[in-house]
């Protein structure tokens, strides 16, 4: 490294800069992607979910399976088995909402929550026992339209399709699921039942169906991202793949741009992202940080504790 | 099943008290013997058995702060771990290794530094409204883990730290004799816990905050004591945990190791029934047997046909047992073994033997009321 900063001032801090920038918007956009589904859930039942980042494996999994053969199974184009994978996350999703929250509809917010996390560790045991090659990656762009992989290098990094994708996918949903609140009925419902159940019942909204297509719509979103974030180098198909690492930060970006925002899941991903790959180790900016590995998590912890502190509603968000 | 809300006995019950007490340990003669004999057949079963009984202490570290206090942590692998890498340190680095002082100084300082971190958390979190706190404890208990216990100083350069236990627990039988004795600690803790004014006044908390502040309770003040009580007691078991495994690795707690911990224990307070202390020592028991580490599964697994489809999906197993038993639990059965064991434990007592679930603020009902209710 010292050669590198030997040879031009100008060239090292370059690279210090570029590459933390361009993965720190890929891994914010991958926060993100998981950060609506969980802000859609804050924003219509006051709940965290947990199982999240299952709900994303799952579609991962399932997608992977299917556009692979693995076993008996036939060996489809990827997007049908994008669907299946899709499908599955939905499928999953309802009947988390059937068998566990439906049932615990009027008890304290907390119990719900210790819910989800039940239903994350049981979903991570099934994947975990299901039969399937562990810890494989999903095809990337360039192999399911035969093309290479990425769009071009800035200064020798490669920009990838994959993370392109990403950041799209991110703000087209971010930007539907807003317009979904502000100018559906349905989504009127939603905002409506999360303030007042009772009231909403009394003018005819049905609690239980609109309970059942928030859930839906959490797990699609959650089977996008899955679907987007399980393809190499960064990702892979393995049990439990999103909730060890990302679904925490997924929860921080999603709290820095304000739980009840759901641009403001796009704007705390990438925020997120952003700080979490300059305060890495291999970043010369903060010398301190190198001593400590994980320095990234450090960073993630810290911001979450000063927004919850300073600023509890977030960047975007409204008063809870 | 003691009721929160009922009242404490009264002078003149004392001897109607004492009676059912024995009664009681006339019906736990047998388990009591189990509990002292049955590790003694080999050193697996004491090994198994002292795990257990490492559990049973961070049932009872949960049980102060989620069953009395209704704060809820996600993170408390973290303090088990910080006791571990505590005490290992502080007997590594001494001269005489592995004399008694150093041993048990090592265990106080353990319990103190866990203690002292929840302290802080406590300090810091506990300003977080609602439910942001179960997230915060979440991210605390993976980041200190995944920073502090990744330190090169600290972990023995990533080979890990030995603990060395003292001569006169160098036996595995007499080891988990030992970590009874701490469990015995932990007990005793947990009762002085639930009968003093600090155990009044945690309740008063957890029912309601707002009606115990305009009683003059100091809301923040008695939830740091539990957080701190709490800690010390999960950092006392890390201590005990580092000498049962005679090394501090940090491999134990990091990640999806940790993670699993860190779920484990909430399931197993809350399977067993919050608020409920013998209940809560029951399924950690439970859960410490059925656990990855411990060698009850493949001892069943080598005597049937599931050998190896056990050795290749341990942790998956403990996961699915570990979740259908908790979302059985809050969905079904919110009072947890306390529920199904309560009918049994009345009619020992010398009440009629009936369904109907006299305390249903015991169990996760505990959290109902709590202020973490969002």
């Amino acid at each position: 490294m010292s050669q590198t900063v030997l040879a031009g001032t100008q060239f090292s801090v370059q690279i210090h800069f570029l590459s933390p920038l361009i993965n720190g918007i890929a891994n914010g956009a991958a926060y993100g992607l998981l950060g609506l589904g969980l802000v859609l859930l804050y924003k219509s039942n006051r709940i965290f979910n947990f199982a999240q980042g299952e709900f994303a494996t799952v579609a991962a999994i399932v997608t992977y399976v299917f556009s692979s053969g693995t076993g008996w199974l036939p060996d489809l184009p990827f997007f049908v088995a994008a669907v299946f994978g899709l499908l599955a996350a939905v499928g999953i999703a309802l009947l988390t909402e059937r068998l566990v929250i439906r049932p615990m509809f009027n008890r304290a917010k907390v119990i719900l929550v210790v819910g989800t996390v039940g239903v994350a560790l049981l979903l991570i045991g099934i994947e975990g026992l299901l039969p399937y090659p562990k810890s494989q990656g999903l095809p990337t762009i360039g192999q399911v339209f035969g093309t290479q992989d990425f769009i071009g290098r800035i200064d020798g990094i490669p920009i990838l399709y994959q993370d392109i994708a990403k950041l799209l996918m991110l703000a087209v949903l971010a930007f539907a699921a807003y317009l979904f609140f502000q100018h559906t009925g349905t989504g009127t419902a939603i905002l409506a039942v999360s303030q007042d159940t009772t009231a909403a019942r009394v003018v005819g909204i049905s609690v239980e169906r609109i309970s059942l297509i928030t859930w839906g719509i959490a797990g699609l979103l959650a089977g996008v991202a899955g679907i987007l974030l399980a393809v190499p180098p960064t990702g892979t198909v393995t049990p439990g793949a999103f909730t060890g690492t990302t679904l925490i930060v997924a929860f921080s970006a999603a709290v820095l741009g304000g739980m009840t925002s759901l641009p403001g899941a796009f704007v705390g991903g990438l925020s997120l992202g952003l700080i979490q790959a300059f305060a890495n180790a291999d970043s010369t900016f903060v010398p301190g940080l190198r001593e400590i590995q994980n320095s990234q998590e450090l960073a993630v912890f810290l911001v979450l504790l000063l927004v919850l502190l300073v600023r509890p509603r977030g960047l975007l968000g409204r008063e809870a | 099943m003691v009721a929160d809300t009922q009242a404490l006995p009264l002078a003149g019950k004392r001897e109607r008290t004492l009676g059912r007490l024995g009664v009681r340990l006339l019906a736990a003669l047998p388990l009591i013997l189990l509990v002292l004999l049955l590790p003694a057949k080999d050193d697996n079963f004491s090994h198994v058995a002292a795990y257990a009984a490492i559990f049973v202490m961070v049932g009872l570290s949960m049980n102060v702060l989620t069953g009395y206090t209704g704060q809820i942590s996600l993170g408390h692998q973290a303090f088990l771990g910080l006791g571990a890498l505590t005490g290992a340190n502080v007997v590594s680095s001494g001269v005489h290794s592995a004399d008694p002082f150093t041993f048990a100084l090592g265990l106080l300082i353990a319990a103190a530094a866990s203690g002292g971190a929840a302290l802080i958390l406590g300090a810091v979190a506990l300003r977080i409204r609602g439910l942001y706190l179960a997230l915060v404890t979440l991210v605390f208990g993976s980041v200190f883990s995944d920073t502090i216990f990744t330190l090169p100083s600290l972990n023995g350069h990533d080979a890990g730290v030995p603990a060395y236990r003292p001569d006169a627990l160098a036996t595995e039988y007499r080891y988990y004799l030992f970590a009874l004795a701490m469990v015995l600690v932990c007990v005793y803790v947990d009762v002085w816990v639930r009968r003093s004014k600090v155990g009044r006044g945690l309740i008063a908390v957890r029912d309601n905050e707002l009606v115990a502040q305009a009683f003059g309770v100091n809301v923040l003040g008695y939830k740091l004591i539990a957080f701190t009580i709490s800690g010390a007691m999960a950092g006392l078991a890390g201590g005990v945990f580092a000498f049962w495994e005679q090394a501090f690795s940090d491999k134990d707690f990091l990640s999806v190791a940790g993670f699993n911990f860190a779920l484990t224990f909430v399931v197993m307070v809350v399977v067993g029934g919050l608020a409920n202390r013998g209940e809560v020592i029951a399924a950690a028991v439970f859960f410490a047997l059925v656990s990855p580490l411990s060698p009850l599964l493949p001892w069943v697994a080598d005597h049937t046909h599931w050998g190896t489809f056990y050795g290749n999906n341990k942790f998956y197993i403990s996961n699915v047992i570990g979740a259908v038993l908790l979302l059985q639990t809050i969905v079904m059965n919110p009072g947890g073994l306390g529920q199904v064991i309560g009918p049994f434990d009345s009619w020992f007592g010398g009440k009629k033997f009936t369904l109907h679930d006299p305390d249903g603020d015991a169990g996760v009902g505990a959290m109902e009321d709590s202020s973490v209710r969002a």
